[in-house]
């Protein structure tokens, strides 16, 4: 079976709202119906075949030709299944998914992954800011999974995270890991300020020292750290980095003490 | 404009009206059936029962408490899209234009928000102006005020008592006087964390109980039409029973309102130690007829509590779910917000109990209140399914075979047979709200009354029936038919204008001048502030 394929037609006139087009959803969808579907955020009213031509039939394989800086909320709530876009999203892709494989192979913007439970996120391009973040009023945001940007990440990367590994590979904006409960970041090519900025818990891990951290984490040394061999073998084992990050005896800094204080900045020395 | 609502069940207990008939309305007001005159508009009424508008006494629905709850659950209230139904929290705020609107749909057209600080009185009315179609009105809060605390500690004169209340009243534009938790909030402020009726605040060296008989004698010499509306102390606490009915015996003989009484219902018996008192509560109710009480029933789901008792917040904040809470510790009474949600477990159960035995086994259906403490024990909403506990038996039955039977053992829920009637319906929403706050326009179909009247389709489904009124007229406009909202209008504030007492208002310059190094026009505003034709509505105090 040919995956089921958005082709898109032309840059969209507004935003999008692509959450209905996942398997889940589109699984109590009658195929005819598939094109009614509503999609645009205006009172235009854009529907998938004003937007896209579609074809395949494979509801466990959905694939986007084509995409764009106002594709907000692509796999929201992924339970199942792939997702792949060629080409950019917009805000929210991935969002509170929870299983599956979301692959964009562009940039993305704002508040990708958020809140994400489980599956994996694997953005090619660059990520915009609060990256995994929760949105306003919410308690946590990356909550499990494995989310990979091979490009650059924005400001509050790894923002509230509570569980699972999130790596950004060519460097992350200020307050990289900020507020976060519990969780592992992983970024190399370098973080902005105040990486780990009022962490309670968790980890973050760095190819090369902190410029500017918060005066409230301490200086621990480099002691010797299990965690980082292992947390090494997995990167190159899963294939998030070719070589180790850390190697031997890392760099440790602890905090952040202003709040619960038993999150670590890892590094290598 | 000459209206006719014809061939509907009018209920009107107070002109002794019950039975088929028509209404007839010209312009903003009830009037006699006119003699040879042909009605411009004929409402179609048949199969309906037609009541006056309902009256809700206790709703926070506005001002700086509730703005902070807001705040605080951006999460369910997205207003860049429609909120998606399996939002967090869907159910349980709302904007003030939701506010107007989903209260008229229900067939209610005046709300009184209990808990306004004096100091946030213009926040408050500019926030109700932005209530559509309904009337609203306000109750002052005072009794952990310094101004006031430090007067009584100086043995002030009732006299000088009584000009300080009269002047919050007119200038925070209130319809009456709450008091919340007496004494509790200042206490706080010197780390005092239980506080009780005889307990006495620190460095005022002044008990609850005499702040409370203080504001009573001041509300009731001053004519105030409302009596003091006391929130007691031990809100929530198993044994609080204890401290409501020590409330109750010190009414005195002097009316007094007690507000959501069900929060008090608490005993200490069985093995968790939280067990139903409402029956004995209901028992000093009628045994005590200067005494009237609202309910503050439970309803299960998730809600926000919102309250200016900064102690029972403080101590609830563990409770808060999602856990996250807003705690201020400010002049006067401060505030808390938190998150909750009522569970049909032992504790839910026995709260969602002591409500409905408090309803049932009151007899007097003039002094008790249908409130939910809005948003405090569910929201508003809620109301539809709480009238259909009331007046159906086996609708209670069945919600009660869904809860923790072992919470219900040690209530005396199951052997009440009472079921509401229309009639006590009528009494208990609209004639005694009406008696209670003064108002003698409304509340009733007589001839000169105020035309806001709400007819409700009969059917099978008692809740359908209050969720979506049939029709619904307000100063004369039909803004809601079949349900839906098909006219919108601003109501106004109700309010009292005691005339200020000029020596009073010295004093009360010379003390925010000293204090704060503030002017008191800081805590007045002139009504041309609330961009509104008509913002107030004047209520007079009793001669």
């Amino acid at each position: 079976m040919k995956a089921l394929t958005f082709t898109l037609r032309e840059t969209p006139p507004e935003r999008l709202d692509l959450s209905p087009l996942t398997p889940e959803k589109l699984a109590s969808v009658d195929k005819r119906e598939i094109g009614k579907i509503r999609l645009g955020m205006s009172k235009r009213g854009l529907t998938v075949s004003d937007l896209f031509k579609v074809s395949g039939s494979d509801l466990k394989t959905i694939v986007f030709e084509g995409g764009s800086e106002r594709f907000d909320r692509v796999g929201t709530g992924l339970v199942d299944g792939t997702i792949r876009v060629v080409g950019d999203v917009g805000a929210q892709a991935g969002r509170q998914m929870r299983a599956g494989l979301i692959t964009i192979e562009g940039n993305a913007g704002p508040h990708a992954g958020s809140c994400m439970r489980g599956g994996r996120l694997e953005i090619m391009g660059n990520a915009g800011d609060h990256l995994g973040g929760p949105l306003a009023g919410e308690l946590a945001g990356m909550n499990g999974g494995v989310m990979i940007v091979r490009g650059r990440a924005g400001a509050f990367a790894g923002d509230r995270m509570r569980r699972g590994v999130a790596a950004v590979l060519k460097g992350c904006g200020e307050y990289a890991g900020g507020r976060m409960i519990a969780g592992t970041l992983v970024v190399t090519g370098g973080v902005g300020r105040l990486p780990g900025y009022l962490m309670r818990r968790g980890s973050i891990l760095l190819d090369r020292a902190p410029q500017e951290l918060s005066p409230s984490f301490v200086e621990c040394g480099a002691p010797d750290s299990s965690f980082a061999a292992v947390m090494d073998r997995y990167l190159v084992a899963d294939g998030i980095l070719k070589r180790p990050l850390l190697g031997k005896a890392p760099g440790k800094f602890g905090g952040d003490n202003a709040v619960f204080g038993t999150g670590e900045i890892l590094f290598r020395r | 404009m000459l209206t006719r609502i014809k061939g509907g069940e009018i209920v009107d207990p107070v002109n002794g009206r019950l039975g088929k008939g028509d209404l007839w309305i010209e312009d903003e007001a009830i009037v006699e059936a006119p003699a040879g005159r042909r009605a411009d508009r004929t409402i179609d009424a048949t199969g309906c029962v037609v009541m006056a508008g309902a009256i809700d006494i206790h709703s926070h629905i506005g001002g700086g408490n509730v703005n902070t709850a807001r705040l605080l659950l951006p999460e369910h209230h997205a207003a860049h899209a429609q909120r998606p139904a399996e939002t967090p929290l869907s159910n349980a705020g709302w904007s003030t234009f939701q506010t107007g609107c989903l209260y008229a749909k229900m067939g209610f057209t005046t709300v009184v928000e209990p808990a306004m600080s004096p100091g946030s009185a213009l926040h408050t009315h500019l926030e109700l102006a932005d209530i559509p179609i309904i009337d609203k009105a306000t109750l002052a809060i005072l009794g952990n005020d310094d101004f006031l605390l430090s007067m009584i500690r100086d043995k002030a004169s009732s006299q000088m008592i009584e000009d300080y209340v009269a002047w919050t009243v007119g200038s925070s534009r209130a319809l009456g006087v709450k008091v919340i938790n007496a004494g509790a909030a200042a206490a706080f402020k010197e780390n005092v964390r239980t506080f009780s009726l005889d307990d006495v605040v620190p460095s005022y060296g002044v008990s609850s109980r005499k702040i409370v008989k203080t504001l009573q004698a001041a509300v009731t010499t001053l004519g105030i039409p409302h009596p003091l509306h006391v929130h007691c102390n031990n809100l929530g606490a198993p044994g609080a029973a204890d401290t409501a009915a020590a409330t109750i015996a010190a009414a005195e003989g002097v009316p007094l309102h007690l507000a959501h009484l069900q929060f008090y219902g608490y005993g200490t018996e069985g093995k968790r130690r939280f067990s139903s008192e409402g029956a004995r509560l209901a028992e000093l109710v009628n045994s005590t007829p200067e005494v009237t009480i609202d309910i503050g029933q439970v309803m299960f789901g998730q809600t926000v509590t919102i309250s200016s008792d900064v102690m029972r917040q403080f101590t609830s904040r563990g409770t808060a779910s999602p856990k996250k809470t807003v705690i201020f510790d400010g002049d006067g009474n401060g505030g808390g917000i938190v998150p909750y949600r009522y569970r049909d477990d032992f504790y839910g159960s026995v709260q969602w109990a002591i409500g409905l035995e408090l309803f049932l086994l009151i007899n007097d259906p003039w002094r008790v209140f249908f409130t939910t403490d809005h948003p405090n024990g569910a929201p508003f909403t809620a109301y539809p399914d709480l009238f259909a506990l009331l007046m159906s038996r086996d609708a209670r039955n069945a919600a009660a075979a869904n809860l923790s039977q072992k919470a219900l053992a040690l209530s005396t829920l199951g052997s009440i047979d009472r079921e509401y009637t229309f009639e006590e319906i009528a009494i208990m929403t609209r004639a005694a709200p009406a008696k209670l706050l003064g108002l003698k326009d409304r509340g009733h179909l007589g001839a000169g009354a105020l035309a806001d009247v709400a007819v409700y389709r009969k059917g099978k489904d008692i809740a359908q029936m209050f969720r979506e009124a049939a029709f619904v007229i307000k100063n004369g406009d039909v803004v809601v038919e079949d349900g839906a909202i098909k006219n919108y209008r601003w109501g106004r504030a109700l309010r009292l204008n005691p005339p200020p007492d000029k020596a009073m208002v010295r004093r009360l310059e010379a003390y925010y001048q000293e204090r704060y190094g503030l002017s008191l026009d800081w805590f007045d505003f002139p009504d041309s502030a609330i961009r509104r034709d008509e913002p107030f509505g004047e209520v007079s105090c009793n001669a």
